[in-house]
């Protein structure tokens, strides 16, 4: 009797949705394409496995699974992969399909969690009952231990795949990691020209800073790789310090501040909205500001 | 296979994230919040008008109105579609019905395939963003192309057609994926797309020529009533200490933002 199916690729990613799994039953593993499949084996009786990793193979084999053995839940981590996927498998049985979610809770077949609302201005709880889909929002629930000796089983779905994959390009990165850093200065529009984001990028490195920015300076500009965006639709960042020069607070950029411990903006307009959704403001031009700031952590050597 | 050309776009009246209203115990105030087209559905709007000139047919528009109730949000939801209409989707159709209110993805989408069966609309591609203001969690397109057994295409940045096949360029974490399929497909498409511009008067003017349909549940059939319940939800208040740091001259201002970074301890010794 299988109560869950997990779809998963990591280790790390295992280990959390372990935790949830465990409160509704028994789980089965399915990984996909390139996965840390031997580790997998410690937290899952059963790995089912398929060689392919786009959405069209996966959806298959999570159908493939979900008619033979019937599981209460299906759960993965959030990926645009998976959203792509569960969006099929969910729509073919009418099924519920939640994304983004944390705060899993059962009581008898009535599920609760909490997921972001309101492009991150509100949370909601929402109540269902099983057979249901979720996706989770990664590093918000805690880690369970494997041990179990699993077994692995190949699961050949054909190739029935009707979107044709003709090339990957890996994306360039701007070699930070935003979602470990512990200080983060932040560029946004304020910012007149490229060549001007050397003032900030001098300041980090005195300061040991990594550089994130708002939307318009990666995706309209693309001044800056997407690796530095942060917000609803860049990365989720939880700094001890986070210091944004020229950005105004829209909401969705703040969507990707909320567990940042300390805000600080540089804003040359008092009536900036980011001042109400900052610990600390500054009033004053970044082209005056950071020039002094830097000369004084200089000093400070 | 048709070969109408018409396209469909799928587009949402949504809570307005920027005008939020919160109750006195913290509530989400949904009744004071407006609603407005959800942003990433206006580039599918573009991308289908981009697209009509290659496939010379016509644009629909498919709303499922989930918010209500529908009496006082009824004119939010028509300046939606207005919108649609204003900047070139041909006729619109509507479901209002208090009785699926607050919807989920499962109605949603189930009433899209029921609408697309009553007017016997066989489109080339479906069309929409990949997900909305207010949910956010960019499923109904899945969910439509997996109920009519076509290929989905999600996270779409970049659309090629070349005669009967897409191909389209998917946006994800790490990697840009060129996918080829062919038509018909439903896709989905991010903000990156294109960058569309508000309507022009005229086009407003024009907009309430076109063909308008607004349905009702019992017009329609086969669709699945909503599973999800929403039991709460709370504005998120993230309290920040909102403290001005101030001072004659820059110089002490950035001595005191380099003392708070120090308490912070991000400062390497
Ligand atoms: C669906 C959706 C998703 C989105 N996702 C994101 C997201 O993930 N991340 C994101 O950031 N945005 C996102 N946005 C966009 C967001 O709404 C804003 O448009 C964006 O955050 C604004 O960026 P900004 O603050 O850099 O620019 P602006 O809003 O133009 O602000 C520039 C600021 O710089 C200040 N300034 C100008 N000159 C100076 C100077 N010399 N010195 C100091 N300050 C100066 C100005 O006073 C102003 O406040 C999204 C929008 C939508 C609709």
């Amino acid at each position: 009797m299988v109560d869950v199916l997990v779809v998963v690729q990591k280790e790390a990613d295992a280990s959390e949705l372990l935790t949830i799994a465990k409160k509704v039953g028994e789980p089965v593993a399915l990984t996909y394409g390139n996965s840390e499949i031997e580790k997998l084996t410690k937290y899952f009786n059963k790995v089912y496995r398929i060689k392919e990793d786009d959405p069209n193979s996966i959806f298959f084999a999570i159908k493939t699974l979900y008619e033979k053995l019937n599981p209460k839940l299906v759960v993965g981590m959030s990926s645009k992969n998976l959203k792509d996927a569960y969006s099929r498998l969910a729509g073919i049985y009418d099924l519920p399909l939640a994304t983004d979610i944390f705060d899993f809770n059962v009581s008898g077949s009535k599920v609760t969690y909490k997921r972001s609302f309101l492009s991150g201005r509100a949370i909601e709880t929402e109540e269902v009952t099983m057979p249901l889909l979720l996706l989770v929002s990664p590093r918000k629930t805690q880690k369970s231990e494997g041990n179990s000796n699993g077994s692995i089983e190949e699961l050949s779905i054909g190739n029935s795949s009707n979107v044709v994959i003709k090339e990957r390009k890996e994306k360039v990165k701007g070699g930070v990691n935003l979602e470990a850093a512990e200080f983060i200065i932040s560029v946004g529009r304020g910012f007149k020209n490229k060549d001007d984001l050397k003032l900030a990028f001098d300041l980090a490195e005195l300061a040991g800073a990594q550089i994130g920015c708002s939307r318009p300076i990666a995706a309209d500009l693309k001044w800056l790789t997407e690796d530095h965006w942060v917000g609803l639709s860049g990365k989720k960042v939880a700094p001890k310090v986070y210091l944004m020069f020229g950005i105004s607070g829209a909401p969705q950029h703040l969507a990707g501040i909320t567990d940042a411990k300390t805000v600080i903006a540089v804003n040359n307009d008092k009536t900036a909205p980011i001042f109400k959704n900052a610990d600390y403001g500054i009033v004053a031009d970044l082209y005056q500001f950071i020039p002094i700031l830097t000369k004084k952590l200089k000093e400070r050597h | 296979m048709s070969t109408l050309g018409d396209i469909v776009v799928l587009i949402k009246p949504a809570l307005n994230p920027e005008m939020i209203r919160s109750l006195p115990d913290g509530g989400v105030d949904f009744d004071n919040i407006p609603l407005k087209l959800s942003d990433i559905d206006r580039n599918a709007i573009e991308e289908a008008n981009r697209l009509k000139e290659l496939l010379k047919g016509k644009i629909y528009s498919i709303t499922i109105s989930t918010w209500g109730p529908i009496a006082k949000r009824d004119k939010d939801i028509k300046m939606a579609i207005q919108e649609g209409l204003a900047k070139g989707v041909d006729e619109a159709i509507l479901l209002e019905d208090d009785s699926i209110t607050p919807g989920d993805q499962i109605t949603t989408a189930s009433a899209i395939v029921s609408i697309l069966n009553k007017f016997n609309i066989k489109p080339d591609i479906i069309l929409t963003g990949e997900a909305t203001i207010d949910g956010f969690s960019g499923q109904v397109a899945g969910r439509v192309a997996a109920k009519l057994n076509l290929p989905y295409i999600s996270f779409a940045r970049k659309i090629d057609l070349n005669g009967n096949k897409v191909i389209a360029e998917r946006d994800l974490e790490d990697y840009v994926e060129v996918v080829e399929t062919q038509l018909p497909a439903v896709i989905s498409v991010t903000r990156e797309i294109n960058s569309p511009k508000p309507p022009t008067l005229i086009q407003i003017r024009m907009a309430s020529k076109k063909p308008q349909h607004v349905v009702k549940l019992s017009d329609l059939t086969n669709v699945a009533m909503p599973k999800k319940k929403l039991a709460e939800a709370k504005v998120l208040s993230v309290k920040r200490k909102q403290t001005m740091i101030e001072g004659k001259s820059l110089e002490e201002v950035a001595d005191k933002l380099i003392e708070i970074l120090e308490q912070e301890g991000v400062l390497k010794h």
